[in-house]
Protein backbone atom coordinates (compact mmCIF):
# COMPACT_ATOMS: atom_id res chain seq x y z
CA UNK A 1 0.00 0.00 0.00
CA UNK A 2 1.47 3.19 -1.46
CA UNK A 3 -0.22 4.91 1.73
CA UNK A 4 1.97 2.89 3.86
CA UNK A 5 5.40 3.09 2.53
CA UNK A 6 5.07 6.89 0.55
CA UNK A 7 6.96 9.85 2.13
CA UNK A 8 5.84 13.75 1.66
CA UNK A 9 9.06 14.92 0.89
CA UNK A 10 7.48 18.21 2.80
CA UNK A 11 7.31 16.97 6.24
CA UNK A 12 8.80 14.85 8.80
CA UNK A 13 7.94 11.38 8.96
CA UNK A 14 4.61 11.05 10.29
CA UNK A 15 4.28 7.77 11.45
CA UNK A 16 6.47 5.55 13.13
CA UNK A 17 6.10 2.87 10.73
CA UNK A 18 7.19 4.44 7.60
CA UNK A 19 9.60 4.04 5.84
CA UNK A 20 12.31 0.97 5.06
CA UNK A 21 12.43 -0.10 8.94
CA UNK A 22 10.59 -2.93 7.94
CA UNK A 23 13.04 -5.30 6.57
CA UNK A 24 15.56 -7.27 8.27
CA UNK A 25 18.92 -8.56 6.74
CA UNK A 26 17.77 -12.38 5.28
CA UNK A 27 13.71 -11.42 4.66
CA UNK A 28 14.24 -12.26 1.21
CA UNK A 29 13.94 -8.96 -0.04
CA UNK A 30 16.65 -6.66 -1.88
CA UNK A 31 17.27 -3.48 0.22
CA UNK A 32 17.93 -1.57 -2.75
CA UNK A 33 14.37 -2.90 -3.72
CA UNK A 34 12.88 -1.24 -0.75
CA UNK A 35 14.25 2.17 -1.49
CA UNK A 36 13.21 1.80 -5.52
CA UNK A 37 9.91 0.56 -4.55
CA UNK A 38 9.29 3.78 -2.01
CA UNK A 39 10.97 6.33 -4.51
CA UNK A 40 8.76 4.57 -7.35
CA UNK A 41 5.84 4.98 -5.25
CA UNK A 42 6.07 8.52 -4.39
CA UNK A 43 6.72 9.15 -8.37
CA UNK A 44 3.82 7.37 -8.87
CA UNK A 45 1.15 9.08 -6.71
CA UNK A 46 2.58 12.45 -7.65
CA UNK A 47 4.37 12.59 -4.02
CA UNK A 48 7.31 13.51 -6.27
CA UNK A 49 6.15 15.53 -8.94
CA UNK A 50 7.38 15.82 -12.72
CA UNK A 51 10.59 18.20 -12.31
CA UNK A 52 11.11 17.67 -8.82
CA UNK A 53 14.24 17.07 -7.30
CA UNK A 54 14.93 13.80 -5.48
CA UNK A 55 16.23 13.70 -1.61
CA UNK A 56 19.96 13.89 -2.35
CA UNK A 57 22.18 10.54 -2.15
CA UNK A 58 23.16 11.45 1.00
CA UNK A 59 19.89 12.47 2.67
CA UNK A 60 18.44 8.71 1.77
CA UNK A 61 21.76 7.44 2.87
CA UNK A 62 20.93 8.98 6.58
CA UNK A 63 17.03 8.76 6.24
CA UNK A 64 17.15 5.04 5.30
CA UNK A 65 20.07 3.52 6.91
CA UNK A 66 21.58 2.25 3.72
CA UNK A 67 24.85 2.04 2.16
CA UNK A 68 25.65 4.50 -0.64
CA UNK A 69 26.28 1.77 -3.06
CA UNK A 70 22.15 0.73 -2.41
CA UNK A 71 20.90 3.81 -3.02
CA UNK A 72 22.63 4.69 -6.12
CA UNK A 73 21.57 1.11 -7.20
CA UNK A 74 17.90 2.22 -6.37
CA UNK A 75 18.70 5.48 -8.45
CA UNK A 76 20.22 3.79 -11.51
CA UNK A 77 17.15 1.46 -12.31
CA UNK A 78 15.22 4.27 -11.71
CA UNK A 79 17.02 6.09 -14.44
CA UNK A 80 17.06 3.24 -16.59
CA UNK A 81 13.17 3.00 -16.44
CA UNK A 82 13.59 6.39 -17.57
CA UNK A 83 11.29 7.89 -14.63
CA UNK A 84 14.11 9.98 -13.03
CA UNK A 85 17.08 11.93 -14.97
CA UNK A 86 20.49 12.97 -12.88
CA UNK A 87 21.71 16.27 -13.64
CA UNK A 88 25.53 16.34 -13.12
CA UNK A 89 26.23 18.84 -10.34
CA UNK A 90 22.39 20.12 -9.40
CA UNK A 91 20.54 16.75 -8.26
CA UNK A 92 18.35 14.51 -9.75
CA UNK A 93 15.12 15.17 -11.21
CA UNK A 94 11.79 13.45 -11.66
CA UNK A 95 10.62 13.17 -15.06
CA UNK A 96 7.41 12.94 -16.76
CA UNK A 97 5.99 9.74 -16.02
CA UNK A 98 4.40 7.58 -18.98
CA UNK A 99 2.50 5.22 -17.75
CA UNK A 100 1.50 2.23 -19.92
CA UNK A 101 -1.44 1.87 -20.91
CA UNK A 102 -3.95 -0.47 -18.82
CA UNK A 103 -6.91 -2.38 -19.98
CA UNK A 104 -9.82 -2.46 -17.22
CA UNK A 105 -12.83 -4.61 -17.44
CA UNK A 106 -15.96 -3.35 -15.91
CA UNK A 107 -17.94 -5.23 -13.78
CA UNK A 108 -21.11 -2.80 -14.19
CA UNK A 109 -20.87 -3.75 -17.50
CA UNK A 110 -18.89 -7.22 -17.43
CA UNK A 111 -20.82 -8.47 -20.30
CA UNK A 112 -19.83 -6.21 -23.38
CA UNK A 113 -16.32 -5.36 -21.55
CA UNK A 114 -15.56 -9.64 -22.08
CA UNK A 115 -16.53 -8.89 -25.75
CA UNK A 116 -14.97 -5.38 -26.28
CA UNK A 117 -12.18 -6.86 -24.15
CA UNK A 118 -11.75 -9.47 -27.29
CA UNK A 119 -11.90 -7.47 -30.17
CA UNK A 120 -9.14 -4.91 -29.28
CA UNK A 121 -6.74 -7.83 -27.93
CA UNK A 122 -5.59 -11.16 -29.97
CA UNK A 123 -5.25 -14.58 -28.75
CA UNK A 124 -2.79 -17.57 -28.53
CA UNK A 125 -4.72 -20.96 -28.42
CA UNK A 126 -2.74 -23.26 -25.74
CA UNK A 127 -4.90 -26.05 -25.18
CA UNK A 128 -8.03 -27.16 -26.75
CA UNK A 129 -9.01 -31.16 -25.27
CA UNK A 130 -12.17 -32.98 -23.62
CA UNK A 131 -10.52 -34.04 -20.81
CA UNK A 132 -10.89 -35.01 -16.93
CA UNK A 133 -11.57 -31.93 -14.75
CA UNK A 134 -8.79 -31.53 -11.75
CA UNK A 135 -10.53 -32.36 -8.46
CA UNK A 136 -10.17 -28.63 -7.38
CA UNK A 137 -12.55 -27.57 -9.87
CA UNK A 138 -14.94 -29.78 -9.93
CA UNK A 139 -14.98 -29.05 -5.84
CA UNK A 140 -15.65 -25.10 -6.66
CA UNK A 141 -18.21 -25.79 -9.62
CA UNK A 142 -19.70 -29.45 -9.57
CA UNK A 143 -21.61 -28.80 -12.97
CA UNK A 144 -18.31 -28.81 -14.86
CA UNK A 145 -19.00 -32.57 -14.39
CA UNK A 146 -15.57 -35.27 -14.26
CA UNK A 147 -15.08 -34.57 -18.00
CA UNK A 148 -15.42 -31.49 -19.85
CA UNK A 149 -13.66 -29.02 -22.79
CA UNK A 150 -10.30 -27.31 -21.88
CA UNK A 151 -9.46 -24.69 -23.47
CA UNK A 152 -6.15 -22.59 -22.31
CA UNK A 153 -5.88 -18.99 -24.45
CA UNK A 154 -3.74 -16.83 -23.57
CA UNK A 155 -4.29 -12.81 -24.33
CA UNK A 156 -2.41 -10.19 -25.88
CA UNK A 157 -2.45 -6.35 -25.48
CA UNK A 158 -0.13 -5.29 -28.36
CA UNK A 159 1.82 -7.99 -28.66
CA UNK A 160 2.11 -8.52 -24.79
CA UNK A 161 0.34 -11.45 -22.63
CA UNK A 162 -1.89 -9.94 -20.14
CA UNK A 163 -4.45 -12.94 -19.33
CA UNK A 164 -4.10 -16.53 -19.16
CA UNK A 165 -7.22 -18.05 -19.37
CA UNK A 166 -8.49 -21.75 -18.56
CA UNK A 167 -12.08 -22.70 -19.36
CA UNK A 168 -14.40 -25.91 -18.07
CA UNK A 169 -17.18 -26.12 -20.81
CA UNK A 170 -19.40 -29.05 -19.60
CA UNK A 171 -19.21 -31.93 -22.21
CA UNK A 172 -22.86 -31.64 -23.73
CA UNK A 173 -21.66 -27.86 -24.45
CA UNK A 174 -17.85 -28.57 -25.22
CA UNK A 175 -19.05 -30.94 -28.25
CA UNK A 176 -20.35 -28.14 -30.18
CA UNK A 177 -17.35 -25.56 -29.70
CA UNK A 178 -14.73 -26.06 -32.75
CA UNK A 179 -11.23 -24.94 -32.70
CA UNK A 180 -11.55 -22.33 -35.46
CA UNK A 181 -14.52 -20.19 -33.58
CA UNK A 182 -12.12 -19.64 -30.67
CA UNK A 183 -9.27 -18.03 -33.14
CA UNK A 184 -10.35 -14.70 -32.17
CA UNK A 185 -13.38 -14.34 -30.75
CA UNK A 186 -14.10 -14.30 -26.90
CA UNK A 187 -15.12 -17.28 -25.21
CA UNK A 188 -18.74 -14.89 -24.02
CA UNK A 189 -19.90 -15.05 -28.29
CA UNK A 190 -18.72 -19.11 -28.75
CA UNK A 191 -20.73 -20.23 -25.88
CA UNK A 192 -23.42 -17.81 -27.64
CA UNK A 193 -23.29 -19.23 -30.95
CA UNK A 194 -23.77 -23.03 -30.00
CA UNK A 195 -26.61 -22.69 -27.57
CA UNK A 196 -28.48 -20.69 -24.93
CA UNK A 197 -27.63 -17.56 -24.05
CA UNK A 198 -25.59 -16.92 -21.31
CA UNK A 199 -27.42 -14.50 -19.30
CA UNK A 200 -25.94 -14.23 -15.48
CA UNK A 201 -22.00 -14.62 -14.57
CA UNK A 202 -20.89 -14.93 -11.30
CA UNK A 203 -17.73 -13.77 -10.53
CA UNK A 204 -15.20 -14.34 -7.57
CA UNK A 205 -11.66 -12.39 -7.82
CA UNK A 206 -8.85 -12.64 -5.71
CA UNK A 207 -4.95 -12.67 -5.94
CA UNK A 208 -2.51 -15.47 -6.78
CA UNK A 209 1.33 -16.01 -6.79
CA UNK A 210 2.26 -17.04 -10.79
CA UNK A 211 3.54 -20.65 -10.45
CA UNK A 212 5.44 -21.74 -13.20
CA UNK A 213 3.08 -22.06 -16.08
CA UNK A 214 1.39 -18.60 -15.08
CA UNK A 215 4.77 -17.02 -15.36
CA UNK A 216 5.69 -18.52 -18.29
CA UNK A 217 2.88 -17.53 -20.32
CA UNK A 218 3.00 -13.74 -19.05
CA UNK A 219 5.99 -13.52 -19.03
CA UNK A 220 6.38 -12.87 -15.44
CA UNK A 221 8.85 -13.97 -12.76
CA UNK A 222 7.69 -16.91 -10.51
CA UNK A 223 5.91 -15.64 -7.38
CA UNK A 224 4.83 -12.41 -9.12
CA UNK A 225 1.37 -11.24 -7.77
CA UNK A 226 -1.55 -11.84 -10.42
CA UNK A 227 -5.33 -11.09 -10.47
CA UNK A 228 -7.35 -13.89 -10.91
CA UNK A 229 -11.39 -13.92 -11.48
CA UNK A 230 -12.77 -17.19 -11.24
CA UNK A 231 -16.43 -16.88 -13.29
CA UNK A 232 -19.18 -19.19 -14.02
CA UNK A 233 -21.62 -18.11 -16.77
CA UNK A 234 -24.89 -19.36 -17.16
CA UNK A 235 -28.07 -19.72 -18.98
CA UNK A 236 -31.58 -18.07 -18.07
CA UNK A 237 -32.52 -21.80 -16.79
CA UNK A 238 -29.67 -21.59 -14.39
CA UNK A 239 -27.30 -24.43 -16.28
CA UNK A 240 -23.77 -23.88 -16.21
CA UNK A 241 -22.29 -23.08 -20.23
CA UNK A 242 -18.62 -22.79 -18.79
CA UNK A 243 -16.66 -21.72 -15.49
CA UNK A 244 -13.39 -20.24 -16.58
CA UNK A 245 -10.21 -18.78 -14.79
CA UNK A 246 -8.40 -16.64 -15.53
CA UNK A 247 -5.19 -14.96 -14.27
CA UNK A 248 -4.61 -11.00 -15.21
CA UNK A 249 -1.20 -9.42 -15.16
CA UNK A 250 -1.97 -6.19 -12.55
CA UNK A 251 0.64 -3.94 -14.37
CA UNK A 252 -1.29 -4.29 -17.99
CA UNK A 253 -4.64 -5.07 -16.58
CA UNK A 254 -7.31 -3.95 -13.56
CA UNK A 255 -11.12 -4.60 -12.76
CA UNK A 256 -13.40 -1.39 -12.27
CA UNK A 257 -16.87 -1.03 -10.51
CA UNK A 258 -19.17 1.86 -10.76
CA UNK A 259 -22.11 1.43 -7.75
CA UNK A 260 -24.96 3.15 -6.53
CA UNK A 261 -26.67 2.74 -3.10
CA UNK A 262 -30.00 1.42 -3.52
CA UNK A 263 -32.87 3.61 -2.67
CA UNK A 264 -35.34 1.08 -1.18
CA UNK A 265 -35.76 0.74 2.32
CA UNK A 266 -35.24 -2.40 3.29
CA UNK A 267 -32.73 -4.09 0.55
CA UNK A 268 -31.28 -7.01 1.91
CA UNK A 269 -27.91 -5.37 -0.02
CA UNK A 270 -27.84 -1.70 0.06
CA UNK A 271 -25.68 -1.45 -2.93
CA UNK A 272 -25.91 -2.46 -6.78
CA UNK A 273 -23.85 -2.09 -9.91
CA UNK A 274 -24.67 1.48 -11.79
CA UNK A 275 -27.26 1.48 -14.19
CA UNK A 276 -29.47 -1.15 -12.99
CA UNK B 1 25.68 -19.33 -0.74
CA UNK B 2 23.84 -15.77 -0.96
CA UNK B 3 20.55 -16.55 -3.12
CA UNK B 4 20.31 -14.45 -6.02
CA UNK B 5 17.79 -11.69 -6.27
CA UNK B 6 15.37 -11.92 -9.45
CA UNK B 7 15.80 -7.96 -10.67
CA UNK B 8 12.46 -7.77 -11.77
CA UNK B 9 10.86 -8.08 -8.73
CA UNK B 10 13.52 -7.67 -5.68
CA UNK B 11 12.62 -10.75 -4.21
CA UNK B 12 15.51 -13.53 -3.93
CA UNK B 13 14.70 -16.37 -5.55
CA UNK B 14 14.44 -18.97 -2.82
CA UNK B 15 10.91 -16.83 -1.48
CA UNK B 16 10.16 -16.96 -4.71
CA UNK B 17 10.03 -20.76 -5.21
CA UNK B 18 8.81 -21.02 -1.57
CA UNK B 19 5.90 -18.80 -2.30
CA UNK B 20 4.43 -20.72 -5.21
CA UNK B 21 5.33 -23.98 -3.03
CA UNK B 22 3.39 -22.71 0.00
CA UNK B 23 0.25 -21.78 -2.03
CA UNK B 24 0.24 -24.86 -3.56
CA UNK B 25 0.23 -26.68 -0.26
CA UNK B 26 -2.77 -24.22 1.05
CA UNK B 27 -4.75 -24.25 -1.82
CA UNK B 28 -4.59 -28.30 -1.44
CA UNK B 29 -2.96 -27.93 -5.35
CA UNK B 30 -0.79 -30.51 -3.45
CA UNK B 31 -2.57 -32.35 -1.35
CA UNK B 32 -1.94 -33.46 2.61
CA UNK B 33 -0.14 -37.10 1.92
CA UNK B 34 1.29 -36.26 -1.73
CA UNK B 35 4.86 -36.07 -3.07
CA UNK B 36 6.19 -33.03 -3.77
CA UNK B 37 8.21 -32.96 -6.88
CA UNK B 38 11.87 -34.09 -6.72
CA UNK B 39 14.15 -31.22 -6.07
CA UNK B 40 15.65 -31.82 -9.84
CA UNK B 41 12.43 -31.28 -11.28
CA UNK B 42 11.47 -28.01 -9.29
CA UNK B 43 15.12 -27.06 -10.31
CA UNK B 44 13.92 -27.35 -13.67
CA UNK B 45 10.72 -26.14 -13.44
CA UNK B 46 11.58 -22.82 -12.24
CA UNK B 47 14.79 -22.31 -13.87
CA UNK B 48 16.52 -22.11 -10.30
CA UNK B 49 19.53 -22.97 -8.94
CA UNK B 50 19.56 -26.31 -6.60
CA UNK B 51 20.66 -24.78 -3.54
CA UNK B 52 17.40 -22.37 -4.19
CA UNK B 53 15.27 -25.19 -4.17
CA UNK B 54 17.00 -26.63 -1.15
CA UNK B 55 16.66 -23.46 0.83
CA UNK B 56 12.61 -22.90 -0.53
CA UNK B 57 12.13 -26.51 1.09
CA UNK B 58 14.25 -25.90 4.82
CA UNK B 59 12.40 -23.07 5.19
CA UNK B 60 8.99 -25.03 4.04
CA UNK B 61 9.87 -28.02 6.15
CA UNK B 62 11.08 -25.58 9.11
CA UNK B 63 7.21 -24.31 8.99
CA UNK B 64 5.88 -27.72 9.38
CA UNK B 65 4.10 -27.78 5.74
CA UNK B 66 6.50 -30.68 4.31
CA UNK B 67 8.28 -33.30 5.50
CA UNK B 68 11.19 -34.82 4.22
CA UNK B 69 11.77 -38.83 4.44
CA UNK B 70 15.15 -39.89 3.74
CA UNK B 71 15.42 -41.84 0.38
CA UNK B 72 11.78 -41.20 -0.10
CA UNK B 73 11.41 -37.96 -0.82
CA UNK B 74 9.22 -34.78 0.42
CA UNK B 75 5.53 -34.65 1.29
CA UNK B 76 2.64 -32.25 2.39
CA UNK B 77 2.05 -32.61 5.93
CA UNK B 78 -1.83 -32.42 6.39
CA UNK B 79 -3.45 -28.81 5.98
CA UNK B 80 -2.27 -26.99 9.03
CA UNK B 81 -4.84 -24.55 11.26
CA UNK B 82 -3.56 -21.14 9.72
CA UNK B 83 -4.60 -22.43 6.11
CA UNK B 84 -7.47 -24.13 7.48
CA UNK B 85 -9.60 -20.78 7.96
CA UNK B 86 -12.58 -20.40 5.94
CA UNK B 87 -12.56 -18.20 3.19
CA UNK B 88 -14.48 -15.24 3.57
CA UNK B 89 -16.53 -13.58 0.67
CA UNK B 90 -16.88 -9.99 0.61
CA UNK B 91 -20.34 -8.46 -0.75
CA UNK B 92 -20.13 -6.07 -3.61
CA UNK B 93 -18.62 -3.34 -2.26
CA UNK B 94 -15.97 -4.44 0.42
CA UNK B 95 -15.71 -3.81 3.53
CA UNK B 96 -13.68 -5.03 6.87
CA UNK B 97 -16.48 -5.98 8.77
CA UNK B 98 -19.88 -7.94 7.13
CA UNK B 99 -22.97 -8.81 8.88
CA UNK B 100 -22.62 -12.36 7.80
CA UNK B 101 -18.87 -12.74 9.15
CA UNK B 102 -17.51 -11.50 12.80
CA UNK B 103 -14.73 -9.84 12.10
CA UNK B 104 -12.56 -8.08 14.89
CA UNK B 105 -11.11 -4.62 14.11
CA UNK B 106 -7.88 -3.23 15.77
CA UNK B 107 -7.79 0.98 15.25
CA UNK B 108 -3.88 1.09 14.00
CA UNK B 109 -4.14 5.07 13.06
CA UNK B 110 -7.38 7.41 14.03
CA UNK B 111 -5.76 10.82 13.14
CA UNK B 112 -5.82 14.38 11.19
CA UNK B 113 -3.22 14.44 8.85
CA UNK B 114 -2.23 16.43 5.65
CA UNK B 115 -4.22 15.07 2.84
CA UNK B 116 -1.84 12.42 0.78
CA UNK B 117 -0.57 14.35 -2.39
CA UNK B 118 -1.86 12.10 -5.12
CA UNK B 119 -5.39 12.33 -3.14
CA UNK B 120 -5.52 16.11 -3.49
CA UNK B 121 -4.13 16.11 -7.18
CA UNK B 122 -6.78 13.76 -8.43
CA UNK B 123 -9.68 15.54 -6.38
CA UNK B 124 -9.10 18.24 -5.08
CA UNK B 125 -12.02 18.91 -3.26
CA UNK B 126 -10.57 16.63 -0.33
CA UNK B 127 -8.99 19.73 1.47
CA UNK B 128 -5.73 20.67 3.47
CA UNK B 129 -6.04 17.61 5.75
CA UNK B 130 -8.28 14.20 5.98
CA UNK B 131 -8.96 11.78 9.40
CA UNK B 132 -7.01 9.03 8.38
CA UNK B 133 -8.19 5.90 9.69
CA UNK B 134 -5.92 2.69 9.30
CA UNK B 135 -7.57 -0.67 10.33
CA UNK B 136 -6.76 -4.05 10.63
CA UNK B 137 -9.39 -6.81 10.23
CA UNK B 138 -8.88 -10.23 11.83
CA UNK B 139 -11.55 -13.48 12.57
CA UNK B 140 -9.75 -15.19 15.22
CA UNK B 141 -6.77 -13.45 15.78
CA UNK B 142 -5.95 -14.19 12.32
CA UNK B 143 -5.38 -11.12 10.23
CA UNK B 144 -7.83 -10.62 6.95
CA UNK B 145 -7.16 -7.21 5.80
CA UNK B 146 -6.00 -3.80 6.28
CA UNK B 147 -7.74 -0.88 5.16
CA UNK B 148 -6.99 3.08 5.09
CA UNK B 149 -9.33 5.32 5.11
CA UNK B 150 -9.64 9.48 4.04
CA UNK B 151 -12.33 11.10 5.13
CA UNK B 152 -12.28 14.89 4.27
CA UNK B 153 -12.61 17.41 6.65
CA UNK B 154 -16.01 18.49 6.69
CA UNK B 155 -17.65 14.67 7.21
CA UNK B 156 -15.33 13.55 9.63
CA UNK B 157 -15.55 16.43 11.84
CA UNK B 158 -17.35 14.99 14.39
CA UNK B 159 -16.37 11.53 14.41
CA UNK B 160 -14.27 10.06 17.31
CA UNK B 161 -12.73 6.82 17.93
CA UNK B 162 -15.12 6.30 20.40
CA UNK B 163 -18.16 6.84 17.57
CA UNK B 164 -16.43 4.51 15.43
CA UNK B 165 -15.73 1.68 17.34
CA UNK B 166 -15.68 -1.30 15.20
CA UNK B 167 -18.40 -0.39 12.62
CA UNK B 168 -17.81 0.18 8.86
CA UNK B 169 -16.60 3.51 8.34
CA UNK B 170 -19.52 3.97 5.92
CA UNK B 171 -22.15 3.31 8.92
CA UNK B 172 -20.31 5.65 11.24
CA UNK B 173 -20.30 8.38 8.71
CA UNK B 174 -24.25 7.17 8.08
CA UNK B 175 -25.04 7.61 11.75
CA UNK B 176 -23.78 11.23 11.54
CA UNK B 177 -26.18 11.80 8.88
CA UNK B 178 -23.45 11.24 5.62
CA UNK B 179 -25.49 9.01 3.60
CA UNK B 180 -23.68 7.43 0.82
CA UNK B 181 -25.12 7.22 -2.68
CA UNK B 182 -22.51 6.56 -4.82
CA UNK B 183 -18.80 5.02 -5.35
CA UNK B 184 -16.39 3.30 -7.80
CA UNK B 185 -13.93 0.19 -6.72
CA UNK B 186 -10.92 -0.56 -8.74
CA UNK B 187 -9.69 -4.04 -7.74
CA UNK B 188 -6.13 -5.13 -8.29
CA UNK B 189 -2.66 -7.40 -6.85
CA UNK B 190 0.26 -6.44 -5.43
CA UNK B 191 3.25 -7.52 -3.28
CA UNK B 192 3.18 -7.89 0.68
CA UNK B 193 5.84 -5.21 1.51
CA UNK B 194 7.45 -5.73 4.52
CA UNK B 195 5.06 -3.44 6.51
CA UNK B 196 2.07 -5.08 5.31
CA UNK B 197 3.43 -8.44 5.35
CA UNK B 198 3.32 -8.01 8.93
CA UNK B 199 0.39 -6.46 9.86
CA UNK B 200 -0.79 -9.10 7.79
CA UNK B 201 0.99 -12.00 8.95
CA UNK B 202 1.57 -12.67 5.37
CA UNK B 203 5.10 -13.38 3.21
CA UNK B 204 6.87 -10.35 2.27
CA UNK B 205 6.31 -10.15 -1.07
CA UNK B 206 3.08 -12.67 -0.86
CA UNK B 207 0.42 -11.60 -3.37
CA UNK B 208 -2.49 -9.36 -1.79
CA UNK B 209 -5.88 -8.26 -3.08
CA UNK B 210 -5.92 -4.85 -3.47
CA UNK B 211 -9.17 -2.66 -3.30
CA UNK B 212 -9.64 1.25 -3.47
CA UNK B 213 -12.73 2.77 -3.52
CA UNK B 214 -13.78 6.49 -3.61
CA UNK B 215 -17.47 6.65 -2.19
CA UNK B 216 -19.58 10.14 -2.71
CA UNK B 217 -23.62 11.24 -1.15
CA UNK B 218 -26.09 12.27 -2.93
CA UNK B 219 -24.93 15.98 -3.46
CA UNK B 220 -21.76 14.30 -5.28
CA UNK B 221 -19.55 15.73 -2.47
CA UNK B 222 -16.58 12.72 -1.35
CA UNK B 223 -17.63 10.85 1.43
CA UNK B 224 -14.26 8.92 1.75
CA UNK B 225 -11.49 7.33 -0.19
CA UNK B 226 -10.28 3.76 1.13
CA UNK B 227 -7.58 1.28 0.34
CA UNK B 228 -7.73 -2.12 1.40
CA UNK B 229 -5.25 -4.88 0.98
CA UNK B 230 -6.57 -8.52 1.63
CA UNK B 231 -4.90 -11.64 2.39
CA UNK B 232 -6.29 -13.51 -0.40
CA UNK B 233 -6.19 -16.86 1.25
CA UNK B 234 -8.73 -15.19 3.46
CA UNK B 235 -10.62 -13.03 1.30
CA UNK B 236 -12.10 -12.79 -1.76
CA UNK B 237 -14.69 -10.70 -3.95
CA UNK B 238 -17.70 -11.68 -5.39
CA UNK B 239 -20.54 -10.50 -7.11
CA UNK B 240 -23.33 -11.70 -9.79
CA UNK B 241 -23.65 -9.72 -13.14
CA UNK B 242 -26.70 -10.14 -15.18
CA UNK B 243 -26.95 -9.51 -18.52
CA UNK B 244 -29.03 -7.96 -20.93
CA UNK B 245 -30.12 -4.08 -20.75
CA UNK B 246 -26.84 -3.83 -19.09
CA UNK B 247 -29.13 -4.75 -15.67
CA UNK B 248 -26.72 -5.82 -12.75
CA UNK B 249 -26.76 -6.54 -9.17
CA UNK B 250 -24.79 -7.69 -6.44
CA UNK B 251 -25.24 -10.54 -4.24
Amino acid sequence: MRSVTSRNRNHAPRHPTRGLKGSRPGDGVARYYELYELLSGALNDGTILPGDALPSEPELVARHRLSRTTVRRALARLEEEGRIERRRGSGTFARESHEPTKLCLNLDCLHNDLLALASRTSVALLRFETQSVPAAITELQPQVGARALVIQRVRLFRGAPFQLSTAYVPENVGKLIRKRMLRHASLLSVLDEVGPKTTSAEHITGAVAADATAAKRLDVSLGTPLLRMRIAFRDRKASLRAFCESYFRPDRFHIRAAMERTTARRAKEPWRFRGS
Amino acid sequence: MAATTNTRTGVTRYLQVYTVLAQALADGSIPAGEALPSEPTLVRNYGVSRTTVRRALARLAAEGSIVRRRGSGTFARGKLERFSSARHLAPLLCELRTQSSRIDVKVLTFERLPTPHRLRRQWPDFGETVLTIRRVGSVRGEPIGLSTTYVPEWAGRELTLRRLGGDPILIALQKLGHRAASGEQETTALAADPLVARHLSAGIGAPLLSVRRLIRDAKGRILEYSNFLFRPDRYELAAVTERGSQRSRAD
